[in-house]
């Protein structure tokens, strides 16, 4: 079996600097990922290979990579704003024979975190998305993750599997003086995708719940009209029904009464 | 990895322009800068004269990253509520081989640092030098850096480290650092419209404007700038550390009072403030200068404390480049005829004693001081601007007083002493004349 | 023009904090110190004087210039280093 292990790692240019590469670098998150990768690599004697998506002068990423230990890296040519699904898909085919692969959990431009579950679905491997904290023994890798109302998760994780770690999980080490030198010339594989990759040009924006649909009030002045709107001196409208039904169904008429409601 | 010839520490003018003259000489290069690309860490006063680079790289006015052409050098003595000014203009300075650029150094140093590389010199960032190698006879075999095994040892170490040089420090070159030798500059990069700046400015294109100022820094010696780039304004003041650190008033409130100025903040109202940032000056010329060559050492640039600050003339960068380049050249030979000792190294004190290096700081050494003396200061704006008010002003019905009788008599308002102002004269003749 | 508070423009400068301060400063030192040069100095005002008569100093927003090692007059109050490679300061349009 193959012990493959990846690390992928975002190129990003700085927000107000767009044009220009020399204020671009890789988040907290990827340099975790990077020396946990390292760490697990050492452990298990296994190659990393380090991955990007970018521009030729997102090599720069991968040397400094090399230089902290990696033992080859491969630039997927495609433009910085590729969308997650297709960056998944290239990352996949390019390491279709991972089996620990590592990232952040977010970017530091768009950051929404998707590439690492896209990336698991693509290389139908399990994910363990968004850790926290990473402890590596006998048996294999244990990480805890976070969930809602300040719960934690903890996954017992086997490959193949997709790995993704908040920034705090570890500090990337420094790379010797020899092994900057020797990561100057080293070389970088560099991948163009067969499909055109499809850019992402959408923004994030915080989420905000559908306003509720009401229909025209009916009333024969403006008086009722206002009352009927504000439901001013009638007991507040709610709804509940009772039934037993098959889940397939029940989801299917949950969804009837929420568009009868007005709520859809 | 095999040890290089020659180190070179610090990715500056000076280190870049070293790098690319031993490396262009086939010699191995490893240049070590310690901010994440070459420029990162460097600021000025805003004004850069490239004409040593020439010969390095021909044309280089085509390919350097400039911001404009200064066609328009202004001089001007500022009091509380007169501003006296000399204005030069000139169109020879806004073609090839021009003059002076204005630019920005995190993208000049960047752009000239590139040439190392294309040299074959190898160029590491993010590494901070931390201190010399030496052997049993301490002669300087190399560097320490802030990586894991990150000693590296070379033939010739040229220390390109900026102003606060310590590897000339532990070296042992200088003999005593003196905070009165330096001077702090600071600075604000303010964004205005490109049209807007050349209408205010009187400039078009790529034409620049670069004012130096006496009299804007209140009780403190130094003096300020104003200076375009294309589509920001700089403003700035250089303050004499020793009378800086003596009273009360913060570096910034100092710009704050520049910017008031009214013959200042027409100029730069509604600027948007983009960066601020500060640097250290070596202000002092051959007053503080080092050895500039150890056994396996040289030094250049800040380091070396070659920077021309005389008032009318203010450089730095070409003073940079050409002992770089100097220093570069020397590491060749020495390398050559296989002596690095400080003997083997004379070369370098020879080249920048015959050039222009240290031909206009022996010319211009009380410059310096004159410029930043107490009557330069405070006294003679005062005086000039009064004396010029007076000849301008129409005082009808009281008919014209004669040009000497200002003179003398402004000279006394301004509590000036004649055998002062003679010998300040004098000096100045000596100097600049 | 804007007007803009201190704090406002250092944050227009761009600094990448290293975890370990490369400025170090005894504050038990600067007790003694009456005349407080770094106070004024600094230009990026990082140096405070607390009401225990100490002075406390913050590094994150370090230019690195040298100003506070070379106005101090009180020895051993200051141990001054640059930051670890490819930390602190960086500038843009300087």
């Amino acid at each position: 079996m193959s012990n493959r292990i990846v690390v992928c790692l975002k190129w990003v240019l700085q927000a107000g600097e767009p044009d220009d590469a020399r204020f671009a670098g890789v988040s907290p998150a990827d340099h975790a990922a990077l020396e946990l990768a390292l760490q697990w690599a050492e452990r298990t004697g296994g190659q990393l290979t380090a991955i990007t998506v970018g521009p030729p002068q997102a090599e720069t990423a991968l040397r400094d990579a090399i230089a902290c230990g990696a033992s080859n890296a491969v630039r997927i040519d495609a433009p910085l704003s590729t969308n997650s699904a297709d960056v998944a898909a290239a990352i996949a085919s390019a390491a279709h024979d991972a089996k620990w692969v590592w990232c952040g959990d977010y970017s530091m431009d768009n950051g929404s975190g998707s590439v690492p579950a896209f990336l698991a679905a693509a290389l139908s491997a399990s994910q363990a998305l968004g850790v926290t904290n990473v402890t590596f023994d006998d048996s294999g890798i244990t990480a805890t993750r976070r969930v809602d109302g300040g719960r934690r998760e903890v996954l017992a994780v086997h490959a193949p599997v997709v790995i993704s770690v908040e920034g705090a999980t570890a500090r990337l080490r420094r790379a010797s003086l020899t092994a900057l030198r020797a990561s100057t010339t080293a070389p970088v594989d560099v991948v163009v995708p067969i499909v055109a990759m499809r850019t992402s040009q959408h923004t994030i924006q915080p989420y905000r719940p559908r306003a509720r649909a009401l229909a025209m009030p009916s009333g024969a002045n403006v008086l009722d009209r206002v009352r009927s709107l504000t439901t001013t001196g009638t007991a507040v409208a709610t709804h509940h029904e009772v039934e037993t039904l098959a889940p397939a169904a029940a989801a299917a008429r949950i969804v009837d009464a929420l568009r009868d409601w007005g709520y859809l | 990895m095999s040890d290089p010839d020659v180190i070179v520490v610090g990715g500056g003018p000076a280190g870049s322009c070293a790098a690319i003259v031993a490396a262009r000489a086939g010699l191995s290069v490893v240049l070590l800068e310690r901010g994440p690309f070459p420029g990162s860490k460097n600021m000025y006063g805003g004004v850069v004269y490239p004409r040593i680079l020439d010969d390095l790289i021909p044309n280089w006015w085509e390919e350097a990253p400039i911001q404009r052409w200064v066609t328009r050098r202004a001089t001007m003595l500022l009091t509380e509520t007169q501003a006296l000014t000399v204005d030069f203009r000139t169109e020879a300075w806004g073609k090839a081989p021009y003059n002076g650029a204005t630019a920005y150094r995190p993208d000049f140093d960047a752009w000239l640092a590139g040439y190392a590389e294309a040299a074959g010199a190898q160029v590491l960032t993010s590494t901070t030098v931390t201190g010399l190698l030496r052997d049993d006879k301490g002669a300087v075999v190399g560097v320490t850096t802030d990586r894991p095994d990150g000693d590296l040892r070379a033939r010739v170490v040229i220390a390109c480290d900026g102003v606060n040089s310590f590897l000339a420090k532990e070296a042992g070159l200088y003999e005593h650092t003196d905070a009165k030798h330096f001077t702090l500059g600071v600075k604000e990069t303010l964004a205005l419209p490109k049209e807007v700046i050349d209408e205010r400015f009187g400039v078009r294109g790529r034409e620049g404007v670069d004012i130096e100022i006496v009299g804007c820094t209140g009780g403190i010696n130094g003096g300020g700038f104003v200076y375009t780039n294309l589509d920001t304004v700089a403003v700035g003041v250089v303050l004499k550390l020793t009378k800086l650190a003596a009273q009360a008033t913060r570096p910034e409130q100092i710009i704050a009072n520049l910017k008031g100025h009214p013959a200042i903040a027409p100029l730069i109202e509604g600027g948007e403030m983009k960066e601020y940032s500060a640097h250290l000056i070596p202000e002092a010329g051959l007053r503080m200068m080092p050895k500039m060559t150890t056994d396996g050492m040289m030094v250049a640039g800040d380091a070396a404390a070659l920077c021309l600050a005389a008032g009318i003339w203010l450089e730095g960068v070409n003073f940079a480049m050409a002992s770089g380049m100097y220093a570069g050249e020397t590491a060749v030979e020495a390398v050559r005829v296989n002596d690095v000792s400080a003997k083997g190294l004379v070369g370098y004190q020879r080249r920048l004693s015959n050039t222009f290096v240290l031909k206009d700081h022996r010319k211009l050494r009380r410059a310096p001081e004159l410029v930043l003396s107490d009557r330069v200061q405070h006294l003679y704006p005062q005086m000039m601007a009064n004396i010029a008010e007076r000849m301008f002003r129409v005082d009808n019905p009281e008919p014209k007083p004669g040009l000497r009788r200002i003179l003398r008599q402004e000279r006394k308002r301004a509590g000036v002493r004649r055998r002062h102002l003679w010998r300040d004269a004098f000096t100045g003749f000596r100097s600049y004349g | 023009m804007t007007a803009m508070n201190f704090m406002e423009t250092m944050e227009t400068a761009e600094f990448r904090v290293h975890p370990d301060a490369h400025i170090v400063v005894d504050g038990s030192v600067c007790t003694d110190c009456t005349t407080r040069e770094c106070v004024v100095a600094c230009p990026a005002n990082l140096f405070v004087p607390t009401a225990d008569g100490g002075v406390l100093f913050n590094y994150e927003q370090c230019f690195e210039c040298g100003t506070c090692y070379l106005v101090c007059t009180q020895a051993g109050a200051i141990t001054w280093n640059y930051p670890a490679g490819g930390h602190g300061v960086v500038f843009h349009r300087t």
